[in-house]
């Protein structure tokens, strides 16, 4: 295991529409994260077999696998990165698969920058 | 009451000489099939008396009698029974007076005995039966119009009679109400001139007329002479004349205000639960643009920030370049360079130029949907127009489109097709029925699986109308259920998920389009919807017209 600290932490985002992943990019930018972007999600999981990544912020509706199940996929084998949800859904996703995938926030779109920066700070800082 | 079997009632007016005797009288009628009750009196007051009291058929008085002979014919005359006057000798002047004064017959000699006498009695009775008879028939005749005149004007429903010109010359109060005016003022007038129909169409009464058609349970609008519209639900025929041409025509109508109320109120709760399950994918098509916009806005609001931190040493060097102090240039300058590192100006002023241009395509799509939004949602002005299904139909997968795009491949086929004279509102509600229906079998069947179902939109002209056919590749409808997916409330889905009305409200739509909806599905492997729209405007309004 690389030491997060060096090039910052490992960022992968994961959203089926570029122009959000470009939009988050721009968010980020200062944040100091190293940024992995995905347009799907077995593109995010051919992206975390490669390397290393400490956060995943990921869209929930997408075609083939939806964010929730690549979150539990990544909750088995890489428990160690954060989970975060992003997502325009209103339909509420059940309380238990929440704990089952052990969600660390669920962000709504349109997302707040100063409280999506927040969240992914804190989760940087809290990583093990 | 049967006449020839009742017993005749006559009463004889005779002085105790007289030579015929009642009972020669009574054998004699009877011999001619007639039971008769004889009551003999002596004068003209018992005679009237007995006349008074009960019903007597014949009154058979003696001329002998004299002043009472003429008081008894005088007082019965107009309104007593027939009296045969009898006289002792035959005396044709004063028979002649007799029957001046009334007398029914008047015989003499052996005409006057009891078996004359009795044939004479039975013509009268038998000219009195025809008479009763003709009055009972008259008066069922009066019984049977007042009963029809009563059932008629009592009438819930609306009754109206053309001749052959298509002129009314008979309506029932009802009919006056629809019409909005009295009878007096429909009489002679052109039906059609209350029939609202499309520019070129006939009214169904002039195809009754014209064609010997037969409508029953058609649709109707009538326009009154002050523009309020009524509804109408209408079957109407003609009326056979001579050589197999209508005399005329009848139609019985009824006013649909309150059927046609409830009916775009079903509509409407049908059409706000499918909108429910819109709007989410709706709002999330418009929130992803929404979301990187905003994003990007506050980003740009920062490169700007970024850039005045640039441009104000940009402004310190100009101030230093115009006084010409080269060592104040130099400082300027050297500061310029490290904001512009700093602020990494090359990437903002690149980054910005696309964030803008991002901006604006996300713009541009929310545009879009509000337009589709805008296209679909268009109220129909409750008249038929003439309408492009493709457009209808493409417009509704748009707006169902985000709902469906991360399970669903949606391919179209759209066909060159021929305007057609419809409800365009309703089309899309049933369009969108369809489309909902596959998306949800869709999402049934492939579950959280990753695969991809596929719904195909298929549009062909036919020679007399348009076909759409909705095919999708979801679980398809068990054999059991294909008959009854039509029927009111019939729903295979989860609580909640449907009202149940999708499906009937779009069978009946297109009904009221007089055209055709039908399904075809194998169970596990998708179903296929045809929908079939009639081009002749002729066939709408009248589906279920009799040939």
């Amino acid at each position: 295991m690389t030491t997060p600290r060096e090039h910052g932490p490992v960022l992968l985002i994961v959203d089926d529409e570029p122009r959000i992943l470009s939009a988050l990019r721009r968010t980020l930018r200062r944040e100091g994260f190293e940024i992995f972007a995905a347009e799907s999600a077995r593109e995010a999981l051919r992206i975390l077999d490669e390397q290393p990544v400490h956060l995943i912020l990921s869209d929930h509706k997408m075609p083939g696998m939806t964010g929730m199940q690549l979150l539990a996929q990544a909750a088995q084998r890489w428990p160690a990165a954060a989970r975060i949800l992003i997502t325009g859904w209103t339909e509420s996703i059940p309380e238990q698969e929440i704990r089952a995938v052990g969600l660390r926030a669920i962000i709504s779109k349109p997302w707040d920058d100063a409280e999506l920066k927040e969240i992914l700070r804190t989760a940087a800082k809290e990583l093990p | 009451m049967d006449e020839g079997a009742r017993i005749a009632r006559i009463v004889i007016a005779r002085t105790a000489e007289a030579a015929a005797e009642p009972g020669a009288l009574v054998r004699a009628l009877e011999r001619l099939g007639r039971g008769a009750s004889i009551d003999v009196v002596r004068d003209a007051a018992a005679c009237l008396d007995r006349c008074s009291v009960g019903r007597v058929d014949v009154v058979i008085a003696e001329e002998a009698l004299g002043r009472d002979c003429r008081v008894i014919l005088e007082h019965l005359r107009l309104v007593g029974p027939p009296v045969i006057v009898v006289q002792a000798r035959r005396d044709d002047a004063a028979a002649l007076q007799w029957y001046r004064r009334g007398a029914a017959e008047c015989v003499a000699g052996e005409a006057a005995s009891g078996e004359g006498l009795g044939a004479v009695v039975a013509e009268q009775l038998a000219r009195l039966r025809a008479l009763h008879a003709a009055e009972a028939t008259e008066q069922s005749l009066r019984g049977l119009e007042h009963a029809h005149q009563s059932i008629i004007q009592s009438l819930n429903a609306a009754l109206l009679v053309v001749d052959r010109d298509g002129s009314i010359t008979f309506c029932n109060p009802p009919a006056e109400q629809i019409l909005g005016e009295a009878a007096q003022a429909l009489h002679g007038r052109p039906a059609r001139n209350w029939f609202r129909m499309a520019a070129g169409d006939r009214t169904l009464l002039d195809r009754s007329l014209a064609g010997g058609e037969r409508f029953k349970g058609a649709e109707a609008i009538i326009v009154r002479r002050d523009g309020v519209r009524v509804p109408v639900g209408i079957s109407c025929a003609p009326i056979a004349g001579a050589q197999g041409r209508p005399s005329g025509a009848v139609a019985i109508f009824q006013d649909l205000s309150e059927v046609t109320q409830l009916r775009s109120h079903v509509l409407q709760t049908e059409k706000m639960a499918s909108i429910g399950q819109l709007a989410a994918g709706v709002a999330h098509e418009i929130n992803n643009p929404m979301g990187f916009i905003h994003a990007n806005l506050f980003q740009m609001s920062e490169y700007v920030a970024d850039l005045r931190g640039a441009w104000t040493r940009v402004e310190t060097l100009r101030k230093a370049a115009a006084q010409g102090d080269l060592e104040a240039i130099r400082a300027a300058s050297e500061e310029l360079s490290a904001a512009i590192e700093e602020a990494d100006v090359s990437y903002v002023l690149s980054d910005l130029a696309k964030a803008i241009r991002e901006s604006q395509e996300g713009s541009e799509r929310i545009r879009h949907i509000v337009q589709d939004l805008r296209d679909f949602s268009h109220q129909d002005t409750g008249e038929r127009v003439l309408a492009d299904v493709n457009q209808c139909l493409d417009s509704t997968a748009s707006i169902v489109w985000p709902m469906m795009k991360h399970l669903v491949v949606l391919e179209k086929h759209y066909g060159d097709l021929p305007e057609i004279p419809c409800y365009p509102m309703q089309l899309k509600q049933v369009f969108m029925n369809l489309l909902v229906n596959a998306f949800q079998a869709i999402e049934e069947k492939v579950g959280d699986s990753g695969e991809i179902g596929t719904v195909t939109l298929t549009t062909q002209p036919r020679r007399d109308g348009v076909l759409v056919v909705v095919h999708d590749t979801g679980v398809g409808i068990a054999p059991e259920h294909l008959d009854r997916i039509f029927d009111p409330f019939f729903t295979t889905k989860r609580v909640g998920a449907g009202t149940g009305l999708g499906l009937s409200t779009s069978y009946h739509i297109v009904q009221r389009h007089g055209g055709s909806l039908t399904v075809e599905s194998t169970a596990g492997e998708g179903a296929s919807f045809q929908l079939f729209l009639p081009l002749l405007s002729e066939s709408f309004g009248a589906a279920d017209a009799l040939t």
